[in-house]
């Protein structure tokens, strides 16, 4: 039996956003998310300031998810997961089960009918003990990721695990998972060099005897980011970048040694830090890898769900009636997430329709 | 569930943990299964691991199995030459842990440190030399153990050489059989620290000598963890998993305290050229930035390294840079020569100490150790050789069991529980 | 193609002497000569890709922190085929590499020490001048391989061969024989070769040398060497009945 229904699996940026926008057009939306609450990784992982402007995230994104909780025609489901789909496009059947049962059949599992899905399973960050480079993530307590910097963001203080103390010198290196054909996520991540600039102002601003720098291999600032974050960050804030990527990270003292290339000098470098701040990058979350599984859509050879019609189709999959939008595609950021997810919700919601007049309704 | 704000490692790598395996993408996902494909259509012979084996953990995950005994040694040049204490060591422990193995005449140096130093050679002469070592070995049964690092991470390019392309296996395939010999390659290309590290805990289970009041600093090998990086053995308890664990779980297992230092990824500056024509170069790398850092920052009673080329660098680097004042005399050894220092060899007969050049001896008095007594049994066994009485020492010689005392106190028969290991 | 005879010297006018910047300067054309045997070498494939010029080899490498040198610029001049700049560093660059592969960090999968290798490998077999410097020092270390099937030997630590190691070599030296006899494994019982090598071994070994093409690029640097290499291996091919 057909429905009118669209599923949208994910309560992220990108999940939000979409049950919100099939709402905004009349139709009705099963918002399913694993963890107990919404928001995604901006919330799970403690998200201080977006980027570029350095807003608070969690209010902003709390506004998201009141908009949804509190729409009639959005139904959601918390501490859930998709066990397993059947039916046809405009006819699918979803079975659900409680995120925490590890069985794959069990009688507490659910069903819901949809005629659409909407794929907003999202990221992961790189895991950075898996790095080619030697940054000894799981060894030293100061060789922190971006995720973990946000937390302390968060709580309006930066200081150093090993001791407490706020750091003196503090760098991040970039790339850290990404544009690497060793670990195999030969992409770039797109978002690290704008988010690095952000908290590399935050952490000057915060911290102004702080001495910041950023190793990279290219700045990646498009658009506005150029004159919103990269401009300020030398200008005003007084935040170095160095052109040469670290390749290693020891301790020296009670100080970290990071070893490199001053390409731009053209010499080797070595030089002290307090903290090292990892710019990890995006992988399809495990929600993203096996929820394409279960759908069977086509995902590219890094796991992302593939939006088969780009660049003019940035959310349709290789099933008819599924959709993907946000991170789940590949890396995002915010704005990229809010675009597709709207342009998902329209899709689905149109494509429901048509069905619908061409059915006689 | 969120990330607690400065959360511990472990929880945050719990948290970031994913589904999806990790292999180096550039290199051989898995040259073991490429091995047994090519087996499979007829390609190669595959020595396979026979008898009992201890898998490890490799960088990326993959299982490994390390051959227990029945090994073929596969010597090194520079060890048999220079540091003839290093190769004995590697034999020695294996006797006392009770197992077989073949030490060959038919076998030839892989001749890769004339390779990278000289690049008087090719890829097709530098693959015949190893498939030929390999072929000896495959025709006694005994499987290979690689004694040297550079002779391994070079195995390991030429495996990979191999398996890519067919036109260099076909050439080899033509010379091997003008020489009457297979095309054959072990199922794992096994370094003898692999070896030493798989067993540690049965070293230890062995150890008589207390080592828990020194200090050990670690070099490892370039050409170990370097080459082919996913073919080296990583343990998460060991550097949480971010640094070769070799050399180090033995020190470890053992009980001596080991201590990190900030040039702990650097080579040590042999240069395979420049340990003969540029000597400036290695001596002043291996003091400057490898030993006058250790000193500094560790204050080490010995280094530990698992290469031939690391021990000589390190060891013979020392004289020179003394002359100039620099900070430096720090003992040298192979891990070979500790773990049986620690299982209670003697220090010349076995480990041969009067071959190296830095000072050994305070390391010798902290395990324990009266070298002075131990030198002089050493050299009424070079009076017997003098005076004929022997053509040669042997292994039980090594032991003292013909001491005219009895068995020396320095080289006892090891086959007494000693301690509960941890 | 090979170049068989070392590069001939220009002699343009304005040049004081023919030997510019410590090496004989050549036409562009053997340049790019030589670089078409680097690239067209099958492992060239499998060792450059491309560069973003990162510099983590760079940051890895012992000898960047010692001579003038770089292993980007390496990857570099090969990505961009430039020969000028690739000859340069076939004269110096390349033997400064300490062949320890830190350079395989790279992120992009690139092999800089394995580009040097196929450069000297090329260097040899076209007899350049710097390759035969390079060489002076390695032709015993050929003779020994030839002679006893191992790189090193108890007898190189010469009285003064090695001062710089300190006394301990002088010792060894002294007491070669009797401290070789006092070695438990029996295979090491020598003083002239590491370990004792069995003839027929050693005539395997010639073979894979002879039939490869390695004697031929010993013959380019050291053609004396070659020679007597010639001498010591025929006799002992035709004992064990081996046919070339």
């Amino acid at each position: 039996m057909s429905s009118e229904t669209v599923a949208v699996i994910g309560g992220g940026p990108g999940g939000l956003r979409a049950a919100q926008g099939i709402a905004e057009l009349g139709g009705t939306a099963v918002l399913i998310e694993q963890r107990d609450f919404l928001g995604g990784t901006p919330v799970a992982e403690n998200y201080c300031g977006l980027t570029p402007r350095g807003e608070p995230a969690q209010p902003q994104i709390r506004q998201m998810v009141d908009l949804v909780t509190a729409n009639p025609l959005i139904e959601v489901r918390l501490g859930t997961e998709v066990a397993g789909v059947t039916g046809e496009p405009g006819a699918f059947t979803l079975r659900l089960r409680r995120a925490e049962t590890a069985e794959t059949q069990s009688s507490e599992d659910q069903t819901i009918g949809c005629g659409a899905i909407i794929i907003a399973t999202g990221f992961g960050h790189f895991d950075p003990g898996r790095a080619t480079q030697m940054y000894g993530y799981y060894e030293f307590p100061d060789v922190i990721t971006q995720p973990d910097l946000e937390a302390m963001l968060s709580e309006g203080r930066v200081l150093r695990p090993s001791n407490g103390q706020p750091p003196e010198r503090v760098c991040f290196v970039q790339c850290v998972g990404s544009r690497d054909r060793q670990i195999g996520n030969e992409y770039c991540s797109k978002v690290c060099c704008g988010v690095a600039s952000k908290e590399a102002i935050e952490i000057r601003e915060l911290l102004p005897d702080s001495k910041v720098l950023i190793f990279y291999i290219d700045m990646r600032m498009y658009g506005y980011w150029e004159n919103e974050i990269y401009w300020p960050a030398q200008e005003q804030h007084h935040v170095q970048y160095v052109k040469g990527l670290i390749t290693e990270v020891l301790p020296k003292g009670d100080r970290l040694l990071v070893r490199g290339e001053d390409t731009t000098m053209g010499r080797p470098m070595e030089v002290l830090m307090d903290l090292v701040v990892l710019s990890v990058g995006m992988e399809p979350s495990p929600g993203t890898r096996e929820l394409a599984r279960l759908l069977g859509v086509k995902q590219n050879k890094y796991g992302f769900v593939e939006a088969v019609g780009k660049p003019l189709d940035p959310v349709g999959t290789d099933r008819e009636a599924i959709f993907a939008c946000g991170a789940a595609l590949g890396p995002a950021d915010l704005e990229d997430t809010v675009s597709s997810a709207a342009g998902a919700a329209m899709k689905a919601v149109s494509y429901l329709r048509s069905r619908a007049v061409a059915a006689g309704h | 569930m969120t990330i607690p704000i400065g959360a511990p490692l472990d929880a945050r790598r719990l948290v970031n943990a994913t589904a999806e395996p990790v292999v180096d993408r550039r290199s051989l996902d898995d040259p073991r299964a490429e091995l047994l494909e090519l087996e499979r259509q007829g390609e190669l012979i595959v020595q396979k691991i026979d008898g009992e084996a201890i898998s490890v953990a490799t960088k990326y995950g993959r299982e490994k199995r390390i051959q227990k005994a029945h090994l073929w040694h596969h010597k090194s040049c520079g060890q048999c030459g220079h540091i003839p204490g290093y190769s004995t060591s590697i034999f020695w422990m294996m006797r006392k842990l009770g197992y077989d193995y073949h030490d060959p005449h038919d076998q030839t140096s892989c001749t890769a440190w004339n390779y990278y130093a000289s690049a008087t050679s090719n890829t097709a002469a530098q693959a015949a030399v190893a498939v030929r070592n390999f072929a000896a070995a495959y025709e006694t049964g005994y499987f290979p153990l690689i004694h040297c690092g550079t002779s391994y991470g070079h195995y390991k390019e030429v495996r990979e050489q191999l398996i890519r392309h067919p036109e260099l296996r076909a050439q080899v395939r033509g010379i091997m059989a003008k020489l009457g010999k297979p095309l054959v390659l072990p199922e794992e290309i096994v370094h003898y620290s692999e070896w030493v590290h798989a067993l540690r805990h049965e070293i230890a289970a062995r150890q008589v000598r207390d080592v828990s009041g020194i200090v050990v600093t670690v070099h490892p090998a370039c050409h170990y963890h370097k080459i082919v990086s996913g073919d080296a053995i990583y343990d998460p308890d060991i550097y949480g998993g971010q640094r070769t664990a070799v050399v180090t779980g033995l020190a470890e297992a053992l009980g001596a305290e080991v201590r990190s230092y900030s040039t702990w990824f650097d080579c040590c500056g042999f240069g395979f050229r420049h340990i003969l024509v540029q000597r400036d170069f290695t001596r002043s790398f291996a003091t400057l930035r490898k030993i006058e850092v250790m000193k500094e920052e560790a204050n080490p009673d010995v280094v530990l390294t698992h290469d031939t080329g690391c021990v000589t660098t390190l060891d013979k680097s020392q004289f020179a840079a003394r002359a100039h004042g620099r900070n430096v005399g720090l003992a040298v050894l192979s891990d070979a020569q500790f773990a049986a220092l620690a299982m209670g060899a003697h220090p010349y007969r076995v480990c041969q100490l009067h071959w190296h050049s830095a000072d050994y001896r305070p390391p010798l008095e902290k395990m324990g150790i009266d070298w002075e007594k131990a030198w002089a049994e050493f050299q009424s066994d070079l009076r017997r050789l003098e005076s004929g009485e022997k053509r040669y020492l042997d292994w039980d010689d090594a032991d003292g069991l013909h001491d005219e005392e009895g068995p020396s106190a320095l080289g006892t028969d090891t086959t007494i529980e000693v301690r509960d290991v941890l | 193609m090979t170049v068989t005879a070392p590069p001939q010297v220009k002699t343009d006018a304005h040049y004081k002497v023919a030997d510019v910047a410590g090496y004989t300067e050549v036409s562009y054309e053997v340049k790019v000569q030589l670089f078409e045997q680097v690239k067209s070498d099958f492992r060239f494939g499998d060792y450059l890709y491309g560069c973003y010029e990162c510099g983590i080899c760079v940051g890895a490498c012992p000898s960047a922190k010692f001579y003038d040198f770089s292993p980007r610029r390496i990857a570099q001049a090969a990505a961009r085929e430039d020969v000028e700049l690739i000859y340069q560093q076939m004269q110096e660059d390349i033997w400064e590499c300490s062949q320890c592969f830190s350079c395989l960090r790279c992120p992009r999968g690139n092999n800089p020490g394995g580009i040097i290798t196929i450069m000297r490998e090329v260097a040899v077999r076209n007899g350049l001048a710097s390759a035969k410097e390079a060489l002076v020092g390695y032709s015993r270390i050929i003779y020994k391989i030839m002679s006893t099937g191992t790189q090193v030997s108890p007898d190189m630590l010469g009285r003064d061969a090695f001062p710089d190691w300190g006394p301990e070599t002088a010792d060894v030296a002294d007491n070669l024989d009797l401290w070789r006899r006092a070695l438990p494994p029996e295979t090491m019982h020598t003083t002239s070769t590491g370990w004792s090598v069995a003839d027929r071994t050693l005539v395997e070994l010639y073979l894979i040398w002879f039939e490869t093409g390695a004697l031929d690029m010993i013959a380019q640097v050291d053609p004396s060497l070659h020679s007597i290499l010639q001498e010591l291996m025929e006799d002992r091919l035709e004992e064990e009945g081996i046919e070339l």
